[in-house]
């Protein structure tokens, strides 16, 4: 297992399916599939040594989680994209400058293969984020 | 029901009824003025002190969506202002863009009941109307625009009067305005085209029509419905040196049309000092060559009896510009360089509006002469009933101001003074040094009760106490017959800057500056009723026409009923005599 | 409510707030949503779904049913007893909600946040610093022969909002394809760029110096650097050349451009340089206000208290600090003590450390679903939706307000979001005395 990751920035926002599911119920299953991914170009996938479907572990110096791999035609090498939702904010960092508003859109991060690794439920990874609370 | 009130022993000025200082009681019972009450009403013994009705202004931006955003984009207007809540009131903030709360509270402790906002894109109708909900303390309405609305330009191109009489009245219906606003006709819809049209003779880019066939035939439609307040008018080509000539030119332009019943006065020009710029002779029309147009201006007005008009008086200090006339605003903006907003115009929102932060200074060439010009005008008019006290709030400064400007008018020595430390143009560029005249207490109260109630139309209960009125009632704390006003305007300030009591529909609602909220008093609007068949025209007709060029849809137009009945006070107005 | 077809009928998911839906009603649950996005669709259709059980009260884990009026005097008590009240949301609950919220902020000398602070708080930001020059969205469809999306990707999170305002066909405009351009810029790819007629990418992270650099060369400064933010100055310079040469453009804006490094800077340098294309031709620009009434909050916030949001009330008058008054700070410096949530859900979408101070105080929650913050929450009470089953107002992204209506009942006991908070802020007022 490589100790070091492919760099990328990570970016986040809305998709179709994130919004759908949003609306259905935030503890939906549609909303979980949703937003527990990152979605990658190929050329990141290569480096990995992954396929779509399996997990990876991004990592920021805020924090890392597990999700759900998933491959982005249009995507370049450099910047990642995990839909708005709690598997982003486990990895955002609080700081806001003054302004109110977090880091929202690019984060330095390091991705790792996890294959195997299990994907929180939503309800899981809430868990995980309050512990010690 | 609260209890019948006797205020006795009070000094009466109520001009509307032709009384000055004369010592009378005021019965109020239910709300209303009555001739008297019986003997378990609660007596107030004046002692001597003035008594008017409470103030009416008539222009004065107070809720609406370019108030909203002005207010949101100057936090610091507001952070050396802070009002903290009391038992009785709301907490918030001032200054030039209170939130509402404090401008109902300011309004009430000063001893006004009723404010209009002047200038409402008509379909952001409901968003005002949620805000006069939180407007404490006052009576208030609102002035929809028309002018730069593609479908006034539709109606007018065809030449169909009726139309655009139509238009009119399903629009006051629907969302509850109470008179017709025109804010630089043709010429803010202009500007979306990249047009600097200031002429108002010129083409309104793709319509094949002028600024001048809007006016005219928005005047006249106005005279058609009966409505009771006339046309608003904002002319095109503010603020520019030398427009004392386009506005007299504006003016004269509608001078042959016919008042409904007779009435003298077709048109109200408002904030007359942002249009009566002169230029000295042989000069460009530039800022170096300002000079007041206040006195021609007051001249015109005796010679012409067609039309009313507003100060928009400059106060100095802090203001915030705001207005429907984008392209003054952008020219503002390209002078100070400093914080800009323009509001969207088009057809669907006819607002056109634009936002600058302004500070008008008396050592500023251009602002000192801008200064006197109201002052000029008003102390050069025959009949104080056709000049009306206002700063045209925030523009020209703020309505905590008004105190300010009643001392410049009824106080030679205070002009004086404080022209001792003005530009020299404030000496060489106008006449006011040379002008003695000084107003009276009555010609205040005739300025700021009687004349905006008539104009605005809603004399049978407001700016008079007169039995049948609102019991809207304002004490100051003064015994008029042991005061020279005009030898001591320091006192004038210090007297109308907080009333001694103010009565809002009978209700206590200010004494010597505490203030007691209550809900907004109502608003009012007015229900001109046209024809059944011309009203089954232009419901079709709109319908079409919002559906091709509006984003949304025409049965989400009007002002539903949830946000308006239990505030309205309608008054329904016989305009079935507009022809189909 | 009736059965059978309602007609216009606002949509209450994003900022476009389209009020054109025929809703179909049959046994008071919706059943068909026709003109509605497919993100419309499942709001609308799925309404009755997912719902916040409650109300209810946890405690050590446990969540228990409890009657609505228990759950106000929980409430009230946890309120009465903070010292450091923040509520927040609103931005997916109607106007009239609002007004309540900022009677309890006032009462308990607390903050009232709503979700602008983590959307287009920035975009406010800017504009208090320079102004801003707002369109409005019927005049694109007439008007506009230039558009441009910065940092929003339209198609996903405003479905509608290309088909209906820009590529739709206006006044003057009748044939969009041939008469009106679309650029995306962004720092991916995104499905909104696959539709547009150029795709600008810009690195991440570079907002500012490219606009700048815009603006620079709009005013025709040459610059001493051959790239900007990974785009050539040759191109930017076509760019900007462009740009003066259209009639009539607006700028959409989005996350992309308030949530990434410059932040409010970003906003401000943009409206600046749309200010500066003013002095060519006509510009305007538009932020895609994401929530359907984040726009709403931003203004009764404004009329009532004097400022857009992150205000504060401890000293008996409105004051407002961005970063001070903010939610997410507040959360994260762990100031705030107890959190009165109204119509939003900050457990899923505020970062780690403030997430992780959620779990150490008291949540009050009001929201017609469960979502992530249900699951902290100690007390939950589901309210009626605005727009289904209440009724309201709410204002779109370029300031207009729509009158939303009821459809349907809502399901029993349910009350909307401004009667809860009435009963809340009435208990205050008692226990203060």
């Amino acid at each position: 297992m490589s100790a070091v990751g492919v760099k990328a920035v990570v970016t986040s926002g809305r998709t179709l399916k994130q919004g759908r599911g949003m609306e259905i119920g935030k503890l939906s299953s549609e909303y979980f599939e949703e937003v527990s991914v990152c979605e990658m170009d190929q050329v990141t996938f290569d480096a990995l040594g992954i396929e779509a479907g399996d997990s990876v572990r991004v990592e920021t110096i805020h924090g890392s989680v597990i999700v759900t791999s998933r491959l982005d035609r249009r995507a370049e090498p450099g910047v990642v994209f995990i839909p708005c939702g709690p598997y982003a904010n486990a990895i955002t960092g609080s700081d806001t400058e003054g302004t109110g508003m977090p880091d929202y859109k690019s984060i330095e991060a390091q991705i790792f293969p996890a294959k195997g690794e299990k994907v929180l439920s939503v309800k899981e990874l809430l868990s995980k984020m309050v512990e010690g609370s | 029901m609260s209890k019948d009130i006797i205020l006795t022993n009070g000094r009466v000025y109520d001009p509307m009824h032709g009384i000055e200082g004369e010592v009378k009681d005021i019965c109020i019972s239910d709300g209303k003025i009555v001739e008297k009450v019986n003997g378990s009403a609660k007596k107030i013994d004046l002692k001597g002190k003035l008594v008017m009705a409470g103030g009416v202004d008539m222009h004065s931006h107070i809720v609406g969506s370019k108030v909203g955003v002005g207010r949101a984009i100057c936090p610091e207007d507001h952070r050396k202002d802070p009002v903290p809540k009391t038992k009785d009131t709301r907490g918030g903030v001032g200054y030039t863009m209170p939130n509402s709360y404090v401008i109902g509270y300011r309004y009430s402790s000063m001893g006004y009941t009723t404010v209009i906002e002047p200038a409402l894109p008509a379909l952001k109708a409901l968003g005002s109307w949620e805000e006069m909900e939180d407007l404490p303390n006052l009576n208030s309405g609102l002035l929809p625009m028309f002018c730069n609305s593609m479908i006034t330009f539709d109606y007018v191109k065809e030449g169909d009067q009726s139309g655009l009489a139509a238009f009119i009245a399903w629009t006051l219906q629907k969302v509850g305005g109470l008179g017709v606003k025109m804010v630089n006709p043709g010429g803010t819809y202009a500007w979306a085209h990249g047009v600097d049209l200031r002429d108002h003779e010129g083409e309104i880019p793709g319509w094949g029509i002028t600024p001048k066939d809007v006016t005219r035939s928005v005047c006249k439609a106005v005279e058609a419905l009966k409505l009771p307040h006339m046309m608003h008018f904002h002319p095109n080509n503010l603020g520019r040196v030398g427009n004392v000539e386009t506005t007299i030119a504006q003016l004269d332009m509608i001078k042959d049309i016919k008042g409904h019943g007779g009435r003298d006065h077709i048109c109200h020009l408002t904030h007359m000092s942002f249009e009566t710029l002169s230029s000295v002779e042989g000069g460009d029309l530039d800022w170096g060559s300002i000079e007041s147009g206040g006195y021609k201006f007051a001249q015109y007005m005796n010679k012409n009896k067609h039309f009313t008009a507003d100060m928009g008086q400059i106060t100095f200090g802090p203001a915030t510009t705001m207005t429907g006339d984008g392209p003054f605003e952008f020219y503002l903006y390209q002078l100070t360089g400093g914080k800009w907003v323009s509001l969207a115009v088009d057809v669907e929102l006819p607002g056109g509006a634009g936002i600058v932060p302004y500070t008008y200074s008396p050592k500023a060439a251009g602002n000192s002469v801008q200064w006197a010009i109201p002052l000029e005008f008003a102390l050069s008019v025959d009949d104080v009933w056709r000049c009306i006290i206002s700063t045209d709030h925030p523009n020209a400064g703020p309505f905590t101001k008004y105190p300010l400007v009643f001392s410049w008018l009824m106080s030679k020595k205070q002009r004086d003074i404080w022209m001792e430390d003005m530009h020299k143009f404030a000496h060489e560029r106008t006449i006011l040094p040379t002008i003695e005249r000084e107003w009276s207490l009555q010609d205040v109260v005739i300025s700021t009760r009687a004349s905006p109630a008539k104009i605005l139309g809603i004399e049978k209960t407001k700016g008079h106490l007169g039995v049948g009125a609102d019991a809207d009632v304002s004490v100051y704390d003064v015994d008029t017959t042991k005061v020279d006003f005009a030898k001591n305007p320091d006192k004038i300030i210090k007297v109308f800057s907080e009333s001694f009591l103010t009565f809002l529909g009978g209700k206590q609602v200010s004494k010597k500056g505490k203030v007691k909220g209550v809900p907004n008093e109502g608003v009012l609007t007015i229900h001109p009723e046209i024809n059944e068949s011309l009203w089954a025209r232009i419901n079709k007709e709109l319908e079409q026409k919002m559906n091709n060029w509006y984003s949304h849809s025409f049965h989400n137009y009007p002002v539903p009923d949830v946000y308006r009945k239990h505030l309205e006070k309608k008054t329904v107005i016989d305009s079935t005599s507009v022809p189909a | 409510m009736a059965e059978g077809t309602h007609e216009n009928v606002v949509c209450t998911f994003c900022g476009c707030l389209c009020d054109d839906l025929k809703l179909e009603v049959k046994d008071n649950k919706i059943t068909d949503n026709e003109n509605g996005c497919a993100i419309s669709k499942a709001k609308f259709l799925h309404h009755a779904e997912d719902r916040l059980e409650g109300p209810s009260i946890r405690s050590n884990g446990t969540s228990t049913k409890v009657s609505l009026k228990d759950a106000v005097t929980r409430a009230v008590d946890l309120i009465a007893n903070s010292k450091r009240l923040l509520v927040y949301g609103l931005s997916s609950t109607e106007n009239d909600a609002h007004r309540e919220a900022y009677k309890i902020a006032e009462e308990a000398g607390g903050v009232v946040d709503n979700t602008s602070s983590v959307c287009h708080g920035p975009t406010i930001l800017g504009a208090q610093e320079s102004g801003e020059v707002v369109a409005a969205l019927a005049e694109v469809r007439h008007r506009s022969d230039l558009v441009i999306y910065w940092g929003s990707n339209p198609q996903f999170a405003h479905p509608r909002h290309m088909n209906l305002h820009t590529k739709a066909a206006g006044e003057w405009i009748k044939d969009p394809k041939t008469e009106r351009k679309i650029w995306v810029v962004d720092i991916r790819k995104t499905i909104s760029a696959g539709v547009a007629d150029k795709y600008i990418q810009i690195e991440p992270g570079t907002d500012l110096e490219v606009i700048s650099a815009m603006r620079a060369l709009a005013r025709g400064k040459i610059l001493d650097i051959d790239k900007v933010g990974g785009q050539s100055v040759k191109d930017l310079k076509e760019l900007v050349e462009a740009m003066k040469a259209a009639k009539y453009g607006v700028l959409f804006f989005g996350l992309g451009l308030t949530q990434s490094k410059g932040r409010h800077r970003n906003i401000d340098a943009a409206i600046r340089l749309v200010q500066d294309l003013n002095h060519h031709t006509k510009w305007s620009m538009m932020p895609m206000r994401g929530h359907y009434n984040v726009a709403g909050a931003n203004k009764t916030s404004t009329w009532q208290t004097g400022y857009p949001y992150a205000v504060d009330y401890s000293r008996g008058y409105p004051r407002y600090q961005p970063g001070e008054f903010t939610a997410v700070d507040m959360l994260a410096r762990g100031e705030a003590d107890v959190l009165l949530n109204i119509a939003a859900d900050p457990a899923a979408h505020f970062p780690r450390d403030a997430l992780k101070h959620m779990g150490n105080i008291p949540i009050i929650n009001l929201d017609p679903k469960q979502n992530m913050t249900s699951l902290l929450a100690e007390v939950n009470i589901p309210t009626a939706i605005a727009g289904i089953e209440c009724d309201g107002a709410a204002t779109r992204m370029d300031g207009l307000p729509l009158y939303l209506k009821k459809v349907v009942e809502p399901p029993e006991d349910f009350l909307p979001d401004r009667d809860i908070l009435k009963m809340i802020y009435e208990g205050l007022r008692r226990v203060k005395k």
